[in-house]
């Protein structure tokens, strides 16, 4: 808006003093994208954060060795600092690596002269080094861990050490540098889950002179080869994120079908970002986003259920239509999200761990079609089996069967379990871990249902905090859970019920089945295909046999962009921002 | 004695037209919550309607329904036992609390009184929402732990009030005869001193009450609530989603029966105070 | 007067051990556990047991406790749990922009206030008196959080006047602080009145008072002259005990307008666990209200010479 003000003063002087001079000033007017960030983060430095709000950001300031297509679905990926995809030796076990020339970091003091160098293969041990160290990473540690020949005794000697000992004098047996530029990384076996890991926010990366020289200021000081460059950092006001001139990525040439006819590839080749300046306040809170947007002061927001129902007609057969009024203004786009939620019952229960028929009751009294049509507008898919739409090994590919809701069935269940008509069963408590009106309205659905088959239900509603103590200390009878994929790979769902997983692993319900350990064993280092899909269905028929866990919804994401925001395409797994492109002469007339 | 005041503040409040309008006001309240306490009010789950439908002319769908087809109306309603009980419940803990602790302060003295000041101030200096929350962590969620919660922060004030009573009337003549006597200091706390303490009692029920009611909101917003049920806060957080949909109707109608309750006891605690304390008239 | 101070600090502290000695016990004893929050999904033993280690959570209770103390001595709060960062610098931060939220309408309210209320006292049980009253008492049978919901939509979606939420540095914050003055004002209105109110009459009531109206004074010379620099003392008293309160910024006001504050980091603290931000938060408080408790009642003798120290 300041910008607007200063326009319309400067104009009219800008034509008396020299027309021409205005045209060039408007052509170089930098292209900016405002868009809101909804949760903090919490730290810039790579290797300490595995959270979105830090991840994001994390993505924009820095570069990792693989990345995933922007455009291409399922999600693939692709080289990054790499030149191209790591080459695999014959036995399997060695990836043979190659960085891509000049890749320079940003100019900062930190460096010789305040020129950023050149990125090189130390830097990528450097990287690998602060990864597996105990001191630095406890989050995110688990993608590597066991993968590399002689990572872990080096995480291992990093715990005993003191907290400020350098241990850069102890090799790493399984990174073996060739040159500057050429590196290998020799596997403990078999393994094509590991390229996924070179591709999460953590292993970005680094130069060891920031870390030196800024110490703990390194998580808000970003030195990165990055798309975009951070001057200031304030945690909770905007970030003002610049075009770094130096980046090395181009857009794609590459996309889905039907991307072409939408536009997407007419930037192809281009030298990335296309934007030169993106804000980013932060906004927690619903209301304030919702109206801003409306201004046309946000350029992109995710659409809740209450703005969804306002402004978005559902076509039928998965269509769906911005209403009349808003269809000038904005464009939506919808995606199957990276998330599942689920119902986990506690098999160590007196009760219900012993009681398939109880369980099974359960299982059929939710009616998670018919509270995805009425709490979330059809924004969801019931899910069939544990893995999320849009990955490899998915439901559609596995042909998995799911349970539907069926009173009916539920009541005869119940008799089973030998409780006729829910006579002498307990209360049985529901626990969540939020108490938001979403939680509430969800468990209120269900209770209503539960209700009808004789079944009691009572809720528990903590902070999230308090729920995980109490799911992991199995204080509970039936919670309420999701999981957000760490990596494109249905392996990180079938996890979730792995025995060797219980708490303070994920597997919560403390599922414990030899049949479903071996079929998980079998196919967790394969590659996706019939013989892997065959493991998946035994896993997935175990699950709707024993009921372990209730299956519920795959979200719908929904989102809504100002029309003058061009290349938009919802990437769960690479952030948009350095190949969107902003028409700034639309963006400054605004909505009005 | 107790009836005896009790009697004679009604009176005075009776007899002023918009006190009395306030105590109806809050007989209805009285009324509501007994009704639910003896599950004679109408079924808040049930569905009697579509998804948000506005307002009409049916006890239902006074204020329309919400997303689930339920009845705003009724769980306004609901959420008035709500709020009476936890405004009975914090005001039952913390008046006899805050007033033994006042006597006790007040009468012995010394030691006695140095430790209650001592731990007043403890509990004076951290900002009511820090220990509300703490004390909900340690106590987990629910409605008795938030009214113990919102009673820690609030017996202070009643407290402080009855000791300063105290101080006034323990050198009173009739307590320095009634010692002289060899009356026991319980007896004496007990029959002299607390009826003429009593009306800064009632005066301070009326205030808790209030600001029980009022505190909820805030706490359900931070997401302290209670669990089953429904509350004020619960339906304001809710309704505030809506607005930006221009579904008004459940904030409105939320929010004028809040005002009803916390108006009507303002004015009869003003009222109270105005009658019973023997400066004021 | 020295030895009083010096008295009146030694006294206080015993009260801020109670205090230590309550929040430790709150947070650090029967708080949510931070490590599993911080850790998410993502909580395998090892990394707990590290993450344990790392925040000195693995130590005893009462190791944990002397701990504390010596932080709590040392102005160190070391540093947050869930982004690392250096507690201080943080505090130091939110706290002025916490103060440029909730100073202006204090102070403006303040006199706003004690300007109206004296009018009002001036014409007590006339029309004016008894309709603000039933105002006010209105005013306040609502709760804050509408006044934030309805202003928010009104004056800032609707109608446009102001921006709907943010916050810049500098001479710019001015425009979004505006709406937040302006709730805060409106809420604090009605029940500031009413206590200037209260004092006011209070005063008229005294003796002193009586006797200069019975020597013939104005009601207004009566006000201005004899009631009002007497009724500077509670005022002042009463407010200077309330300013320590305030640096908590109005978690509303700081939440819904998204202004990066104490009382917002104070929020967030909360629901994330990250207990050394509430225990700073907690303490600092109650250090606060010792030093302004005692400045007010320094205050309170400085004005009135009939009050002795000690």
């Amino acid at each position: 808006m300041q910008r607007r003000r200063r326009l319309i003063l400067t104009a009219p002087l800008g034509a008396l003093v020299a027309g021409a001079a205005v045209s060039p000033a408007r052509a170089a007017e930098p292209k900016v994208l405002s868009i809101a960030r909804t949760e903090q983060f919490d730290s810039l430095d790579p290797t300490r954060q595995f959270d979105i709000g830090s991840s994001t950001l994390v993505e924009m300031l820095y570069s990792k060795l693989l990345a995933y297509a922007y455009l291409e679905r399922p999600y693939k990926l692709v080289p990054d600092l790499l030149l191209a995809m790591p080459e695999l030796s014959a036995d399997k076990l060695t990836y043979a690596c190659t960085l891509r020339t000049g890749v320079r970091f940003r100019d900062d003091p930190c460096f010789k002269g305040g020129q950023g160098r050149e990125l090189n293969t130390d830097d990528v041990l450097y990287m690998l080094r602060r990864y597996a160290d105990a001191r630095i990473n406890n989050k995110s540690w688990f993608a590597m861990e066991g993968a590399v020949v002689g990572l872990d005794a080096y995480r291992d000697a990093t715990r005993k050490a003191a907290p400020d000992a350098d241990l850069e004098q102890i090799e790493i047996a399984g990174f073996r540098k060739v040159d500057a530029h050429r590196f290998t990384i020799k596997l403990t076996r078999d393994n094509p889950l590991f390229l996924f890991a070179l591709a999460i926010s953590p292993t970005a990366v680094v130069p060891a002179e920031a870390v030196r020289m800024y110490k703990d200021q390194f998580s808000v000081h970003p030195v990165g080869t990055g798309p975009f460059e951070l001057n200031a950092v304030e945690r909770k006001g905007t970030l003002r994120f610049t075009r770094y001139t130096r980046y090395h990525g181009v857009y794609p040439s590459v996309g889905a079908p039907g991307d072409a006819e939408k536009g997407l590839l007419k930037d192809a080749g281009k030298k990335l970002p296309l934007a030169d300046v993106v804000e980013m306040p932060l906004i927690e809170e619903a209301q304030p986003a919702a109206l801003k947007f409306l201004r046309g002061e946000l350029d992109w927001r995710g659409l809740d259920r209450a703005n969804f129902s306002k402004m978005i007609v559902a076509q039928g057969d998965g269509d769906f239509k911005l209403a009349a009024e808003y269809a000038s203004k904005f464009s939506i786009y919808w995606a199957p999200s990276q998330n599942v939620s689920y119902t986990g019952i506690n098999m160590k229960d007196p009760l219900l761990g012993k009681n398939k028929a109880l369980r099974q009751a359960l299982a059929r009294l939710f009616d998670t079609r018919g509270r995805i049509k009425v709490l979330l507008n059809g924004r969801g898919h019931a899910l069939k089996s544990i893995v999320p739409l849009g990955l490899p090994g998915n439901e559609n590919e596995t042909g998995a069967i799911g349970i539907e809701y069926d009173v009916p069935a539920a009541k005869r269940l119940v008799a089973a379990a030998g409780f006729p008509d829910g006579r002498g069963l307990p209360v049985l408590t529901v626990s969540y871990g939020g108490s938001d009106a979403d939680t509430r309205n969800a468990f209120d659905f269900l209770k209503a249902r539960a209700a009808a088959a004789g079944v009691q239900l009572k809720v528990e509603y903590m902070d999230n905090p308090t729920f995980i103590k109490s799911i992991e200390g199995s204080n509970f009878q039936i919670a309420s859970y999701g999981w957000v994929a760490d990596y494109a790979d249905a392996e990180n769902f079938y996890q979730l019920l792995y025995s060797k997983n219980t708490a303070p692993g994920p597997n919560f319900p403390a599922f414990a089945n030899a049949a479903y350990d071996r079929a998980y064993e079998a196919s967790r280092h394969m590659s996706n295909g019939p013989q892997r899909y065959a493991h998946f269905k035994t896993m997935n028929d175990i699950v709707r046999d024993e009921v372990p866990v209730i299956l519920e919804i795959n979200s719908l994401v929904f989102g809504i962009t100002q029309r003058w925001v061009k290349n938009f395409k919802r990437n769960f797994l690479q952030p948009e921002y350095m190949f969107l492109d902003v028409d700034m002469a639309a963006k400054r007339k605004g909505l009005s | 004695m107790a009836a005896g005041i009790a009697r004679k503040a009604l009176g005075s409040l009776w007899r002023r037209p918009s006190p009395r309008v306030c105590l109806l006001v809050l007989g209805i309240y009285v009324l509501i919550a007994l009704l639910g306490y003896a599950q004679m009010l109408p079924d808040i789950d049930a569905s009697v309607g579509g998804s948000e439908d506005p307002p009409s002319w049916h006890w239902a769908t006074l204020l329309g329904t919400d997303i689930l087809g339920r009845s705003v109306f009724y769980r306004v309603l609901a959420g008035a036992q709500t709020a009476m009980t936890i405004g009975f419940l914090t005001t039952a803990l913390v008046i006899p609390f805050g007033t033994a602790l006042g006597l006790a302060a007040g009468w012995f003295g010394g030691r006695v009184d140095a430790f209650i000041t001592w731990l007043y101030t403890v509990v004076v200096s951290i900002p009511d929402i820090l220990l509300i929350t703490a004390i909900s962590y340690a106590m987990g969620k629910g409605l008795t732990s938030m009214c113990l919660a919102i009673a820690a922060t609030s017996w202070v004030g009643v407290m402080r009030l009855v000791r300063g009573e105290v101080l006034k009337h323990k050198d009173r003549e009739y307590v320095l005869a009634a010692r002289a006597m060899g009356v026991g200091p319980v007896r004496i706390m007990v029959s002299e001193i607390l009826p003429n303490v009593l009306h800064v009692a009632i005066v301070m029920a009326a205030l808790v009450l209030l600001s029980a009611v009022k505190f909820e909101v805030i706490l359900t917003y931070l997401g302290l609530g209670i669990q089953e049920g429904t509350s004020w806060g619960l339906l304001i957080a809710g309704a505030s989603q809506e607005l930006t949909n221009g579904i008004w109707w459940p904030l409105a109608g939320t929010v004028a029966a809040m005002f009803a309750l916390i108006y009507s006891l303002s004015v009869v605690g003003d009222a109270l105070r105005d009658a019973l304390d023997p400066r004021v008239g | 007067m020295t030895a009083y101070i010096l008295r009146r600090l030694l006294l206080a502290v015993p009260t801020v051990l109670g205090v230590a000695l309550l929040t430790f016990l709150l947070f650090n004893a029967f708080g949510p556990d931070p490590v599993r929050t911080a850790l998410g999904q993502h909580a395998t033993p090892e990394a707990i047991a590290n993450l344990r280690q790392q925040w000195g959570l693995d130590r005893s209770l009462p190791t944990q406790f002397v701990g504390f103390l010596g932080q709590i001595v040392s102005f160190d709060y070391g540093k947050s749990f869930v982004t690392g960062d250096d507690l201080g610098t943080q505090l130091r931060a939110g706290a002025l922009v916490s103060l440029s939220v909730v100073a202006p309408p204090f102070l403006a309210g303040g006199a706003i206030s004690i300007g109206l209320a004296l009018f009002i006292a001036r014409h007590r049980e006339g029309l004016v008196d008894r309709g603000a009253r039933v105002l006010f008492i209105a005013g306040m049978s609502v709760s804050a959080l509408v006044y934030v919901l309805v202003m928010q939509y009104v004056l800032a979606f609707k109608l446009g006047w102001f921006p709907i939420s943010g916050y810049e540095s500098g001479t710019a914050a001015l425009r979004y602080l505006a709406l937040p003055w302006l709730v805060l004002l409106v809420v604090q209105l009605g029940p500031d009145i009413r206590l200037y109110r209260t004092l006011f009459l209070d005063e008229a009531a005294a003796d002193y008072t009586r006797t200069a109206r019975a020597k013939g004074a104005s009601d207004g010379r009566v006000m201005w002259r004899h009631i009002l620099p007497n009724a500077w003392i509670p005022i002042i008293t009463t407010n200077v005990t309330t300013i320590p309160f305030l640096i908590l910024g109005s978690f509303l006001m700081e939440r819904f307008f998204s202004i990066p504050g104490i009382g917002s980091l104070t929020i967030d603290a909360l629901s994330r666990g990250d207990l050394p931000i509430l225990k700073a938060v907690t303490i600092l408080s109650a250090l606060a209200l010792v030093v302004f408790n005692l400045i007010s009642d320094l205050l309170y003798a400085w004005a009135d010479p009939r009050v002795r120290l000690g």
